[in-house]
């Protein structure tokens, strides 16, 4: 419950920081709403021209879209605290993360939720249900797991951020790791299988973007198999434990540049 | 002193040239996904494509720079002043460190294409004759002073408001989809607003463009049109910045120096 009040209160300090800068928040919300409405265009454009992409339908293809926009912007939006770590560590900041009587992984990861990304989980839900209304008719079991899956996701996104906060303590040049994270999952955009062999093993095993995002949307769709299904849910968990255990040791490694 | 401070944080450096070669292998592997089947695409053959991709990873970094996005936070915390007593042109001062990142950029996104030539067995198609070069070349140097300016534009917004970057976000993204760096905008353009969007506006004149005239799709009597209209565009964005120019320095307050 402590936890509880502690991120209602950050995000009342987030929401009070985006409407103190009207203009800011606008463009970016805006921008993002440009990003979104560009992409689909661009994969509605695709479909003039052919009649499937990489063995998948339009809606098929879109919804793989849509599955990898409402992942990433569930992650920043929980865990945009991270972008300001290297700043912490930098100015020794994290001292007095430490002192504080609360977990400081918590507080790093969620001291800023992005509202505009909350605010934009709207359209992204509109998207969604617009494109799953002109797939063939699915079973409900198929929601069910497709949401399981989407938490899976979650996992792996959450374990990633927190790879990202180990290194920093490592590395002051570590920010490009986060922002290497934002560009590699842009290969979730699209199926997995128009990727080489190799490519869909680093991005299942190493960087398990295709289980992030390729995996509900096969689990919808019928088209994962239990054992990769399962084997999904191995890969986040392990792929969670290494990021804890990493952090772990960075923060038993972590010297401060003085505060 | 660009290349320099480029080049001190090397592991930043090196993360931020995999991040472009992650969006370049993307799009390598999203174009050779749709022409497959029949090795042509919306009118343009495997080939084309693929020499489009790899173009468009080279100028994105000789076209889209960033040091000019430091002018805001300068003009905020008043660091600007500095430049106004000092006897150098600001304007030409950050395209001189502007150039210099853009050559240094544009020098690894070479090699990068190199590799991925190599590495995936692709083509990068050559133009037939050797006078494309030269109206590429020319095409890509109006293509990078048009960003320059547009780009010099959008920071002058810092002297009229604190919140100048949502704004950029926002200019920047429009211009990526616009300018055709993600893929060739006459895929997208299939009715008459959209082709009013993009063709409209001066941002297919950034990679679109001379891309097109690198892949010799250009007629003659167009190409001379396409440098009139990247020429009249410079001249619009200029004309304007020097207006913002202006009237930015007499909104100037310098508070924070």
């Amino acid at each position: 419950m402590k936890y509880v009040r502690v991120w209602v209160q950050l995000v009342h300090c987030a929401f009070s920081s985006y409407a103190s800068n009207r203009i800011d928040a606008g463009s970016y919300f805006l921008g993002k709403l440009i990003r979104f409405g560009f992409f689909w265009l661009f994969f509605i454009s695709l479909f003039h021209y052919t009649d499937s992409f990489a063995g998948y339908t339009k809606w098929e293809t879109l919804l793989f879209f849509v599955t990898f926009n409402l992942v990433d912007v569930l992650g920043q939006a929980l865990f945009r605290g991270i972008y300001l770590f290297r700043n912490d560590i930098r100015k020794g900041n994290f001292d007095c993360i430490l002192v504080k009587p609360l977990n400081s992984l918590f507080y790093i990861l969620s001291r800023l939720t992005d509202i505009l990304d909350i605010l934009f989980l709207a359209p992204l839900g509109v998207a969604l249900w617009y494109v799953v209304i002109h797939l063939p008719p699915l079973p409900a079991a198929s929601f069910f797991l497709y949401a399981l899956f989407l938490f899976v996701g979650l996992v792996i996104v959450l374990g990633i951020h927190i790879l990202s906060a180990a290194l920093t303590i490592w590395s002051m040049e570590s920010e490009g790791m986060i922002w290497f994270y934002r560009d590699a999952t842009a290969i979730g955009r699209f199926p997995p299988e128009i990727f080489s062999k190799p490519i869909q093993f680093v991005f299942t095993f190493c960087l398990p973007i295709i289980v992030m995002v390729a995996f509900p949307v096969k689990m919808m769709l019928g088209a994962l198999p239990l054992f990769w299904a399962m084997m999904g849910c191995i890969i986040a968990l392990v792929f969670l434990i290494g990021a804890l255990v990493s952090w772990r040791v960075s923060v038993r490694r972590y010297s401060s540049a003085s505060s | 002193m660009s290349l320099s401070e480029q080049v001190t944080y090397r592991f930043g450096f090196f993360f931020a040239r995999l991040r472009g070669l992650f969006v370049l292998v993307t799009l390598f592997f999203v174009w050779s996904a749709v022409s497959m089947k029949t090795g042509f695409f919306a009118g343009y053959s495997r080939e084309e494509l693929m020499t489009y991709v790899f173009g468009a990873h080279i100028l994105r970094s000789l076209v889209f720079g960033s040091q000019s996005r430091r002018i805001a936070s300068e003009i905020h915390d008043g660091t600007f002043s500095l430049f106004l007593v000092r006897p150098v042109n600001h304007f030409l001062f950050y395209y001189a460190r502007e150039l210099s990142e853009r050559l240094l950029l544009g020098f690894f996104a070479v090699l990068e294409v190199g590799i991925i030539v190599v590495f995936f067995d692709s083509t990068f198609l050559f133009p037939s004759h050797l006078s494309v070069f030269f109206f590429v070349f020319l095409s890509v140097f109006l293509s990078h002073m048009l960003y320059y300016c547009m780009s010099y534009g959008m920071s002058m917004l810092a002297f009229w408001s604190r919140e100048a970057m949502g704004p950029r976000f926002l200019f920047e993204w429009i211009l990526e989809f616009l300018s055709g760096a993600f893929f060739p905008v006459s895929i997208v353009a299939t009715n008459v607003a959209l082709v009013f969007l993009f063709f409209a506006l001066p941002f297919i004149y950034l990679v679109f463009m001379p891309l097109t005239i690198y892949l010799e799709r250009v007629p003659g009597n167009q190409l001379f049109l396409s440098f009139v209209w990247q020429g009249m565009w410079i001249a619009i964005v200029a004309g304007l910045l020097r207006a913002l120019w202006r009237r930015g320095l007499r909104a100037y307050t310098g508070e924070g120096i």
